[in-house]
């Protein structure tokens, strides 16, 4: 009797169970029906990794805008309702939704290793199509700021902006201490010991954030001429020395960091330089709206220089995806594109102090000083590369090389044996 | 229960009504700890009215002024009102169905006679011992299986499971399940046989006995586990982020979360939005606290 | 009356609800989690089945070895000291009576609170031009250590800093179940040891410790559990860093499963997890767990 009892008990859950398991058989291959509003919009969605309403970043309040004007201007056709988390937890959530088949119409995602993971199992769609109607593609400046979102001459996602990584420095410091910008790696040292002899702190940087102090270090990679695609296929090592140079030049320049460089987090070290306590900072131009919107009075004396011993500089791009799921990829096409049109284009430079990708006029006065010196940073450079850490074959490597640098930063692996130790990783794990 | 403590102070020889120097030596030791308990509190407090200029600066220095744009501007934007509401209902209804059916699974194993009830404890303590993060994504996976297979072949298009506050209440609830009945389990045993015995006699049905006899004399065990559970669920961040995308649906962790931004953080506003959501958590804990540290005083007085 | 507690129909009646609850919502994800880790399974990918192999590579798996060490610090750490500190305050605040409530209220209020905010405050407060170590420079201290960066030793500076912070927020919760244990003590045991002529000090080593004996057992399991699946603080205040040296086996589990999409992998970790809590509760309810005294 009691036997039966259970019997029976386990027998009925199995039987739960397994209607909830064969649910899994009747989801679709991506044939989604469209979701109609009560208005007979279609109704979109749009994930993105930043709050529109709790946000000060300017270029988040700027997508704010562009989605508020596509809802206004497609009213009764398209509907788009944004969905936010913050970056922390951006793929975790992204990609349960993908998981679950409710992949976002579109969505952000950084270039690199983060877009192939979506390229990849085509959870993302080729974009060629939509690029090529109405002259879209042509409104881009150049067809190379697609080159880190294309995939065998497929095009997968979208820039909306770039932003370069460059130096910016205290105009007023420099000249007090008599420092004059620097070209060449021995002018940064020698500009770098009068800022000190002056009294001031030269750098503010974070090693609290791995990878602000991997920027630099992808910098002086560069500069030592490390060759990223031959490593990642096996036919350059990370133990030829130029590695291990450019983790000495890390060492050296680590003398004029501030005290707390190695606990400091970007927040911090940002602050440090609007608040006038240091001379440089190497960061992001997405920085400039934080600098600016933090201390008002600090773009009159924000001067901008390009990586010192560098032709090209470190770039990075907002791309959008569309999912390859999509109930209406012509809706979805037009809400990227209203990212890209003249008015978000301008908002960009004007307000957002990010290079635009589009070949729009804005005006120059209206658009933060620094944004002016970014712009002529990145004319003047022979070419782009990715940050270090997203130009890597796996996210898993980008954050080892970030950790391995700060390692080196903080003294307590050598060079040699950070280059050993890159070497280890990617014959373990990048190398088929 | 309040008088046996005394009773107990009672026998203490120091705790007589004269301070002792060991008594004074306590407090003196005690106040310490207490202001390294209350100091980190008082210093978000303090920060929460300042500027983020000015938490760069001088972050132990008091505001400059007095404002409370930063609490304003939390409440407006961070949409703070609505994600207490939505908490407040997640976590009361998780909580109410939790005490109610782990209380009743603690009863059917400490005191219904069956075999298999010590492996059945075995059962529900493995759900204390997995990380959230292990059962996330097929929990999310699931419960939009169960949406997508309701909706296209049952023909309920208005039914989600997933982006509603059911999606919360379900996991919250059952995540809570093994605690309540470890806790639980142990107040139920711990009462006298005799009690059983008695309503028995009397002719008190199995249900009456747990409904009307065994409840009410486990409520102080209810209060501990009560206060555990909500507490956890009012402060879970992983499984809201990912379950809730609608933003009229939000639960005030995710919204604390708001103020943490690609580049930068808005750590004023933050720190205002994280007061706004512990001081209803203090207000509650405060007016209700010594009913519940009595509670676990009196409750978990068993072998 | 036996047969009413023999009763099929309430049998089914008690347990079923909880027994269809917990197995829909959470054990089947656990079981599904346990088949994920014999697979590659990226999230976006459909799971692929892949044998022992994650297992495997856990054996190789540098940051796991680091991650397991800092875990088991902090399982041995949490249950030393909060059996100790716990006891302590608990014997401390038996012992006076005005402002008991007050006291112990005070201590307990960190166990209310979320614990990502705090681990935020934390980190704030041990950041090295915010925090303490501002007000240490103010004072003339020359070089403050770096709380949360510093690498030197087996179990480095940072572990030592979250492990005092995570007693410092969880102490309460220990105090307050050997509290309850210690005023349930009968006391006409106590009279007695004080008649057979015991001090304090003796009555609290020979009569009330032997007697709050299972409850050390119970809090420890609680105790255990919770540092082996140890996440919120160290998220907050290091997120592992520098370079993996704070990871421990939840946090490492988060990354590899969340971060880098090895979501085969990081089930692999947790499965492992899952009975390390298992051996350590059974190990505990060995060790602690004797025979019960009549009270």
């Amino acid at each position: 009797m009691k036997k039966r009892k259970i019997l029976a008990t386990l027998v009925s859950a199995a039987m739960l169970t397994a209607t909830f398991a064969s649910c899994g058989g009747t989801e679709g291959s991506g044939s989604k029906k469209a979701k109609k509003n009560e208005d007979g919009s279609v109704e979109l969605t749009w994930m993105f990794w930043d709050d529109l309403n709790a946000t000060e970043d300017l270029i988040s309040l700027g997508y704010k805008d562009t989605i508020e004007r596509f809802n206004e201007d497609y009213k009764g056709k398209y509907h788009v309702t944004p969905i936010t988390t913050n970056l922390e937890e951006y793929y975790t959530n992204l990609n349960a939704k993908v998981a679950a088949g409710e992949t976002p119409d579109v969505f952000i995602v950084s270039p690199g290793p983060q877009l192939t993971d979506y390229v990849k199992p085509k959870v993302a769609a080729p974009l060629d199509e939509y690029l090529e109607k109405d002259g879209w593609k042509d409104t881009f400046t150049s067809d190379a700021v697609f080159s880190q979102q294309t995939y065998d001459g497929k095009i997968y996602a979208v820039p909306l902006n770039t932003a370069a990584a460059c130096c910016f420095y205290n105009t007023e410091m420099f000249e007090k201490a008599g420092a004059s910008v620097p070209k060449t790696w021995e002018e940064m040292l020698d500009t770098c010991a009068k800022l000190q002899d002056a009294g001031y702190t030269p750098i503010t940087i974070s090693a609290g954030t791995a990878w602000c102090l991997s920027m630099v270090a992808g910098y002086l990679c560069e500069a030592e001429g490390v060759d990223l695609p031959a490593l990642a296929d096996g036919t350059a090592s990370w133990e030829d020395g130029k590695l291990e140079n450019a983790c000495n030049k890390l060492l050296d320049l680590s003398k004029y960091f501030q005290k707390t460089a190695a606990g400091d987090t970007n927040d911090v070290a940002t602050a440090n330089f609007y608040n006038g306590d240091a001379a440089i900072l190497i960061q992001g131009s997405w920085a400039i709206g934080q600098i600016n919107g933090q201390n008002p009075d600090f773009e009159s004396k924000c001067g901008v220089f390009q990586f010192p011993g560098v032709d090209r500089v470190i770039a990075k791009s907002d791309s959008l995806c569309m999912s390859s799921s999509t109930a209406c990829p012509e809706g979805a096409a037009a809400l990227i594109k209203y990212f890209t049109d003249d008015a978000a284009q301008k908002y960009t430079a004007e307000k957002g102090g990010k290079i635009p990708v589009t070949k729009v006029d804005y005006n120059k006065d209206e658009a933060p000083a620094q944004l002016a010196y970014v712009m002529d940073v990145f004319g003047g450079a022979k070419g782009t590369f990715g940050f270090y850490n997203e130009s890597m074959p796996t996210t898993e490597t980008g954050s080892h090389f970030d950790d391995t640098m700060v390692s080196v930063f903080l003294g307590e692996i050598t060079p040699k044996d950070a280059a050993k130790d890159m070497e280890d990783f990617y014959a373990a794990n990048c190398r088929s | 229960m309040s008088s046996s403590k005394k009773e107990v102070a009672a026998l203490d020889p120091s705790s007589k009504k004269k301070i002792t120097p060991v008594q004074i030596v306590i407090y003196v030791f005690l106040t310490i700890i207490a202001v390294t308990y209350l100091l980190p509190l008082l210093w978000v407090f303090n920060v929460s009215f300042k500027t983020n200029k000015e938490i760069f600066t001088a972050p132990f220095a008091l505001p400059e002024k007095i404002t409370f744009d930063n609490y304003s501007f939390a409440w407006t934007a961070g949409n703070l009102g609505t994600a207490s509401l939505n908490s407040l209902i997640v976590c009361v209804i998780s909580l109410v169905l939790s005490m109610l059916i782990g209380s009743m699974a603690a009863f059917g194993i400490s005191r219904l006679h069956w075999k298999g009830s010590k492996l059945a404890m075995t059962y529900f303590l493995t759900g204390m011992m997995i990380p959230i993060h292990c059962v996330l994504i097929p929990l999310f996976t699931r419960f939009a299986k169960v949406t997508q297979f309701v909706n296209n072949n049952l023909g309920i298009e208005g039914f989600h499971l997933t982006n509603s506050l059911t999606s919360l209440v379900l996991p919250y609830l059952t995540f809570s399940l093994p605690i309540t009945i470890f806790i639980m389990e142990g107040f139920f045993s711990s009462m006298p046989n005799e009690l059983i015995e008695c309503a028995c006699m009397e002719g008190a049905n199995i249900f009456q006995i747990f409904f009307k006899i065994c409840l009410p004399l486990g409520r102080t065990g209810l209060f501990v586990t009560g206060l555990m559970t909500f507490v956890g669920n009012w402060n879970e961040l992983l499984l809201a982020m990912v379950f809730i995308s609608d933003e009229t649906k939000k639960t005030l962790p995710v919204s604390l979360s708001k103020f943490v931004g690609p580049y930068n953080t808005n750590y004023s506003q933050m720190f205002a939005a994280i007061m706004i959501a512990i001081i209803p958590t203090i207000i509650v804990y405060c007016a209700f606290s010594n009913k519940i540290v009595d509670g676990l005083t009196a409750g978990a007085v068993k072998g | 009356m036996d047969k009413m507690l023999r009763n099929k129909k309430a049998i089914a009646f008690f347990m079923l609800p909880a027994f269809l609850l917990f197995t829909l919502v959470l054990f089947v994800p656990i079981v599904q989690s346990v088949y994920y880790s014999f697979c590659e399974y990226s999230v976006l990918t459909p799971p692929k089945y892949i044998g022992l192999d994650n297992y495997k590579a856990i054996l190789s798996d540098k940051t796991f070895k680091i991650a397991l060490k800092n875990s088991m610090f902090f399982l041995v750490f949490s249950c030393v000291s909060q059996l100790a500190l716990g006891l302590f305050f608990a014997a401390l605040l038996t012992n006076i009576e005005k402002g008991r409530n007050l006291f112990k209220n005070i201590i307990y209020l960190p166990c209310v609170l979320s614990s990502a905010a705090l681990g935020l405050l934390w980190m704030f407060i041990f950041s090295p031009s915010l925090g303490i170590s501002r007000l240490l420079e103010d004072m003339g201290v020359k070089e403050p250590p770096l709380w949360l960066m510093d690498t030197k030793g087996t179990i480095i500076l940072p572990m030592w800093v979250i492990a005092f912070v995570a007693l410092w927020q969880y102490v309460g919760q220990s105090m307050m179940l050997y509290m309850a244990q210690i005023s349930g003590i009968s006391k006409s045991l106590m009279e007695a040891s004080y008649i057979d002529g015991c001090t304090k000090p003796m009555t609290f080593r020979y009569v009330t410790l032997p007697l709050i004996k299972p409850m050390v057992a119970t809090a420890m399991s609680l105790n255990a559990i919770g540092s082996l699946k140890f996440f919120d603080l160290i998220f907050n205040m290091t997120e592992g860093g520098p370079n993996h040296k704070t990871e421990v086996l939840a946090t490492h589990l988060y990354q590899q499963g969340f971060k880098y999409s090895k979501y085969g992998y990081a089930s692999a970790i947790g499965v492992v997890l899952l009975i390390l809590c298992l051996a350590v509760t059974l190990f505990i309810n060995k060790v602690v767990k004797t025979e019960q005294y009549e009270m």
